[in-house]
């Protein structure tokens, strides 16, 4: 059994202009000790899926469908019971550590608040496990840094806090949003590194949420690939990145400048902008962009289905070849 | 090669930095130490570095919006550390610059028109409203925007588009040299590529002169003929694109080339993740002799002891003292 399973999540906003369905028809499930990596741009609903699994949205916010952790749902919980859980159970990292720490409590103070709050620690016994926990994510003196506030920390020491922090009670699931987008390309590959490291040592499983299809190469064992609030392609990494099926991954896939092929005059791109989700187009989402459309496309979504009846799912009508957006300015 | 445009020599860039406390000391911080580097006509300079490598403190002085404590800054040919306000005021026109977050370089109570037509006001002040409106038009047809926008505030649009508002109005005064702070790293992937192509086709049509400051690495690689790379206030490295992405002389760049994501599993998973050493150390309290040397693998007792001069090897120029046998892998590596 997957140790999260998600099943029709769907995500929607009550706001003045109506309701926006921003997470339509998730379906995903993270093994122990696995990374999945969540792909998308802005609008796609790779944040507010996780959000919404950590209970985290926002009060105009409604999630429905079924997200099961070990069997159990947890979707909707009351907070009290979700305050429980997300401490001890599952824990999340954002782009910015800073929104996350408290920057008038020693990052000790704080480390401590969630050992005795979760774990009924003395603080003698806290202060032991947050100086074990800043060892494991690499931070030396940890005696000496509890003691620091955050903004003594540097932006990637900060994130490692974050992760230390998260770490503290062994959750089994780690959702990290955008962990790296803030930092510089050599501290992220140090928490690349680090949550590599973590998911081998402690089996930890990881949701790994990026813009970043060069991160999820490094470090995804599976990904799935968001675009306007729905799932549009999902597989084991090699897969995706060398056979993947829908137009869009494609696009995205030939649109990232890259130091391991040769330069090319013109970068190729994917024509027009990521829709607007107050205004969604009918049908696939895609199809405004998309160099295969057809007419179907414009008037129903897809529905995500088996590519050859595995693992590789993607949500396209389209089933002639590919390669032919190339150069597409 | 071709014309100089801009020359920097020499240039410091020094705060006082006073230490907590009623006495606390009052320390250096070196935010530009000692850079030198040419921008020649119709060229791309990329300028490379993390945070904390000065690239906006140097972008503020090239553009002399910011201080610059000692050396010089030549544009054509003219002094321009000697110049106050006033007498940049006619300069401010050849120097244009687009920034990182387009939507919060952009008036809010402004449209569209009125964004990209403001320089000419200023600039142009004999300019008559429709001919300005003629130019504001044409301009923002070739950035990809329509013209029934004009009337749009900025709000309205995307991230991509606005970077596009950015674009028009810093070339509607034609400028010599455009300053491009970071101007792909806050939009999606697959905008991003929309933008470099648009840049890179204005400075071929309108033979423009970039500097265009980045962390991306493989952006860089795209839109710049030479890169300069800097690391703590210091540059480490200048070459041609292709002899630095190729085989990169100091081991500051080929530390933070290894470091760039590849996005194909298969040689990101050939990499080893331990190629980045240490941290980076505090500005304020540089390492003695080489700034790279505590996570340098190469580091030997002269690094301490000796700041290496930015000197000629091979086509480009390296500040390190043992670039040379780096290259020829006679440099012994401390293990990691």
């Amino acid at each position: 059994m997957a140790l999260l399973d998600v099943n029709d999540l769907c995500v929607r906003f009550a706001t003045d202009d109506g309701d926006v369905h921003a997470v339509n028809h998730v379906n995903v499930s993270v093994d122990r000790g696995q990374v999945l990596g969540v792909v998308g741009e802005s609008g796609s609903g790779k944040s507010q899926t996780w959000l919404s699994v950590m209970g985290l949205l926002a009060r105009n916010g409604q999630a429905s469908g079924s997200v099961k952790l070990d069997g159990e749902e947890i979707l909707n919980l009351s907070n009290r019971q979700l305050s429980r859980l997300r401490g001890a159970r599952m824990g999340m990292i954002f782009q910015d550590p800073m929104t996350a720490l408290n920057p008038f409590l020693t990052v000790g103070r704080q480390m401590s608040e969630v050992l005795q709050w979760h774990a009924g620690m003395s603080r003698r016994a806290a202060a032991k496990r947050a100086i074990e926990a800043l060892e494991a994510v690499h931070i030396t003196g940890a005696e000496r840094r509890l003691s620091m506030y955050p903004h003594e920390f540097s932006g990637g020491m900060r994130q490692r806090v974050m992760i230390a922090m998260a770490l503290l009670t062994d959750p089994q699931l780690l959702i990290c949003d955008e962990p790296t987008t803030a930092l510089d390309v050599t501290v992220q590959m140090q928490i690349l590194a680090l949550l590599d490291e973590l998911r081998q040592r402690f089996g930890t499983a990881i949701v790994l949420i990026t813009h970043d299809l060069g991160v999820v190469a490094q470090i995804a064992d599976r990904v799935t690939v968001m675009y306007g609030g729905r799932q549009i392609e999902q597989a084991e990494v090699h897969t995706l990145f060398d056979a993947y099926r829908h137009p869009y991954t494609e696009g995205l896939l030939g649109s990232v400048p890259r130091l391991d092929a040769p330069r090319t005059e013109r970068l190729p791109t994917i024509p027009g902008h990521p829709p607007n989700l107050a205004s969604m187009p009918a049908g696939c989402p895609f199809a405004p962009r998309c160099g295969y459309v057809m007419a179907r496309c414009r008037q129903a979504m897809p529905p995500l289905e088996a590519v050859d009846g595995g693992a590789h799912l993607r949500a396209c009508y389209y089933d002639g070849p590919l390669g032919k957006q190339e150069g597409v300015t | 090669m071709s014309e100089l445009l801009y020359s920097v020599s020499h240039l410091d860039v020094h705060f006082p930095m006073r230490d907590k406390g009623l006495f606390g000391k009052t320390r250096l911080l070196r935010a530009i130490d000692d850079v030198s580097f040419q921008v020649h006509r119709g060229e791309t300079l990329g300028v490379v570095g993390e945070s904390g490598c000065g690239k906006s403190t140097l972008l503020r002085a090239l553009m002399r919006l910011g201080p610059a404590t000692a050396g010089s800054l030549q544009f054509e040919g003219r002094e321009l550390t000697d110049l106050d306000d006033k007498a940049m005021q006619p300069l401010r026109r050849d120097l244009q610059m687009i920034f990182q977050d387009p939507l919060a370089s952009l008036d809010p109570r402004m449209t569209v028109g009125q964004i990209i037509g403001e320089p000419l006001r200023a600039l142009e002040p004999t300019l008559d409203a429709a001919s300005r409106r003629e130019r504001v038009l044409e301009l923002m047809r070739r950035v990809g925007l329509l013209p029934e926008q004009v009337n749009r505030y900025a709000h309205e649009f995307s991230g991509g588009q606005a970077q596009r508002i950015g674009i028009a109005r810093a070339l509607i005064v034609e400028p010599r040299l455009l300053v491009c702070d970071e101007p792909v790293s806050a939009l999606d992937v697959s905008i991003k590529s929309q933008v470099i192509n648009l840049l890179m086709d204005l400075r071929t049509e309108r033979g423009l002169t970039y500097v265009f400051i980045a962390h991306d690495l493989a952006s860089v690689r795209h839109i710049a003929d030479r890169v300069v790379v800097l690391y703590l206030g210091r540059v480490m490295e200048i070459a041609d694109r292709d002899a630095l992405y190729a085989a990169p002389l100091h081991p500051y760049t080929q530390m933070l080339l290894a470091a760039v994501p590849i996005p194909d599993p298969r040689v990101a998973r050939q990499r080893r993740m331990s190629v980045v050493r240490g941290e980076l150390p505090s500005p304020l309290d540089p390492p003695s002799g080489c700034a790279f040397r505590t996570r340098c693998p190469f580091a030997t007792r002269r690094c301490a002891e000796q700041r290496p001069a930015l000197r000629d090897v091979g086509a480009g120029q390296v500040a390190c003292h043992h670039a040379e046998a780096i290259a020829e892998g006679r440099a012994e590596r401390a293990s990691a």
